[in-house]
């Protein structure tokens, strides 16, 4: 392969262009078809983006300003309101509680997420070749089975009546739990989710930073031994560096993602019992589709979107800036 | 480095544990899905089976069309992964070998695009295909996937093109080839494994997908597996059996396509991530 390609440079004194200047030269000069191609390429791409993901972002906003109900719907008129949809949600003591309950949640898994994910990269790291590939098989076991299949099984596993965790329980003396309920607060719900979530989402995050810790030389690890340094100096000061980057990264992504959560959510317990394991993105839904109040739902999606481009703004206000460098 | 043999020991039984611990929900699924309705509801304690039976599966099967619905998530995730890969494969083509203007404005509105949380954007979504007439229809489902899944195809194909040298389709050139030609007969071939390995993740996506499915969808026989999967549960709670031989069913697509990329997976998902 690099025969190949060095055959093609030109051999001389002046150093060769590199082969993509040569190619936008070409370009430049080249024919009306030529210069339109790049876009008639993006086109699909483009148009998708744009009429089903950014016009919709636009609509949300539009659609918190007005009145939406089944009514407007069936009419088609438009019913500008200002910012009713507003002051209704923010006055409900209601929207309060389940955004600070969301919030909790979502702070709670991505921090057993990250931190189980990271202490199970360290561990893979230390592991024999066999045993490391068997947590291995069980990971990706764990990440491939389908998010509503793993909710069936969690459901399955959390039954008061023969559902094997209770039967454990008792059989280590724990007899209380016979016929115990997982299901009937808020707070055991939101944690059986919870869970659920969590060992849903470890698997990549595991396997990210595992990526990142061998990419570690040998070496460094050698030298932080000769130097006599301990297992936790050494992860300070070799393994964290190493992996700093990607931890931001999967950090992020597991913010975006189980703020967003509703699958697991909904398919559990429809956010109860008496709306006690409900999120915003279960009110979302509630308000939205099956309550048909379009306006309010959009203004609930907009504080959502804000609630959430807070949180992450500085990430990804760091992640366009390095792109933009790297965009050249 | 050298771990004392203790220290080793220690090590492989914590991970054992690790390893038990994560798999038993899907240990337990598939132990579950081969037992008869009456051992699954007898207050034994069996953590390891010791009779099979393929009962539940034959429920499973046989229920409300079960083959209705695998084919129309076939059809909404396949349709969708390969509309994603094709427009994607278009789009990473002009942005990785050739300049022009508007490129790097592109980019960035891909990269937003990916970050967009797509819950918050339903009800829009619901309003536009109820507008072009799509609501509760498959297709509906197909063109939401592939949105939801095209940036990421996009950004993860730029890098696997950047990732073949331009030189190869040089030399192709050199030797007669028209740019198209090179690209075809060059890089095209050797952008295989990043097919795979993107299409497995928007596979995976699409499949998994229930929101959208569960809001766009009215007519029971047009619903997908997770909707149908998580109604099962509610009508028919008692059978647990069934309802795991159903889940097991719903798995194997999504465990097939994890196997056949399994070692390229995180070198894929992060490759775009953490460059940086």
């Amino acid at each position: 392969m690099t025969a190949t390609a060095n055959v093609t440079m030109p051999a001389g004194a002046t150093p060769p262009a590199s082969p993509r200047d040569a190619g936008v030269k070409r370009r430049k000069r080249g024919r009306f078809g030529d210069r339109v191609l790049p876009y008639l390429l993006l086109l699909p791409a483009l148009a998708a983006i744009l009429v089903l993901l950014a016009w919709p972002l636009v609509q949300v906003l539009a659609i918190s300003f007005r009145k939406l109900d089944i009514g407007q719907l069936v009419s088609g008129k438009t019913v500008w309101i200002g910012f009713d949809n507003y002051t209704n949600t923010l006055s409900d003591p209601e929207f309060w509680t389940v955004t600070f309950r969301t919030l909790v949640f979502t702070a709670a898994i991505v921090a057993a997420t990250i931190l189980g994910g990271l202490l199970l990269a360290v561990l893979m790291r230390h592991l024999g070749p066999v045993v490391r590939i068997m947590v291995q098989v069980t990971l990706v076991l764990a990440w491939a089975t389908p998010v509503i299949a793993t909710t069936t099984v969690f459901q399955w596993i959390f039954d008061e009546q023969y559902g094997i965790l209770n039967k454990t329980l008792d059989r280590l003396g724990f007899h209380g739990f016979i016929g115990f309920s997982w299901f009937s607060s808020g707070p055991s719900t939101l944690a059986v989710i919870g869970l659920l979530i969590v060992w849903q989402a470890v698997p990549f995050v595991t396997f990210s930073l595992y990526a990142g810790i061998i990419g570690v030389s040998r070496e460094q690890y050698e030298a932080a031994g000769i130097d006599g340094a301990s297992a936790w100096q050494t992860f300070r000061a070799v393994t964290w560096p190493a992996i700093r980057p990607i931890t931001t990264m999967v950090t992020f992504l597991s913010v975006l993602w189980d703020f967003n959560a509703f699958a697991q959510i909904w398919a559990i317990r429809e956010g109860g019992p008496d709306g006690g394991s409900t999120t915003l993105a279960v009110v979302l839904y509630l308000k939205g589709i099956a309550g048909n109040h379009f306006g309010a739902a959009g203004a609930i999606a907009t504080l959502m979107l804000i609630v959430l481009a807070l949180i992450t703004g500085r990430y990804i206000q760091l992640l366009t800036r390095t792109r933009e460098g790297d965009l050249s | 480095m050298k771990k004392s043999l203790s220290q080793r020991i220690v090590l492989s039984v914590v991970g054992v544990l690790v390893a038990l611990a994560i798999v038993f929900p899907t240990y337990w699924m598939f132990v579950t899905s081969l037992r008869t309705p009456g051992e699954i509801l007898s207050p034994k304690y069996d953590l390891i089976p010791t009779s099979f039976s393929f009962g539940n599966f034959a429920t499973a099967l046989g229920k409300d069309n079960f083959p209705t619905y695998l084919m129309n998530s076939l059809i909404v995730t396949v349709g969708s992964v390969l509309c994603a890969l094709v427009a994607g494969t278009l789009a990473a083509i002009p942005l990785s070998r050739l300049r022009f203007t508007g490129r790097k404005g592109f980019l960035v509105l891909v990269m937003v695009a990916q970050l967009a949380p797509v819950s918050a954007l339903f009800i829009p979504l619901f309003l536009l295909m109820r507008d072009a007439g799509l609501l509760n229809t498959l297709p509906s489902l197909l063109l939401i996937y592939f949105a939801t899944t095209l940036p990421f195809t996009v950004w993860m194909l730029y890098g696997f093109v950047n990732g073949i040298p331009y030189e190869l389709e040089e030399a192709a050139m050199i030797d007669g080839c028209s740019q198209t030609g090179a690209f075809r007969r060059v890089t095209l071939p050797l952008l295989g494994p990043g097919l795979v390995t993107t299409s497995v993740f928007s596979f995976i996506t699409a499949w998994n997908e229930y929101l959208f499915a569960l809001v766009f969808i009215q007519d029971k026989p047009k619903e997908t597996l997770p909707v149908w999967l998580a109604s099962f549960r509610t009508a028919f709670a008692t059978d647990w059996g069934g309802v795991m031989a159903a889940s097991v069913i719903y798995a194997v697509p999504a465990l097939i396509f994890f196997l056949l990329v399994q070692r390229k997976l995180v070198s894929g998902a992060t490759a775009g991530a953490v460059k940086g």
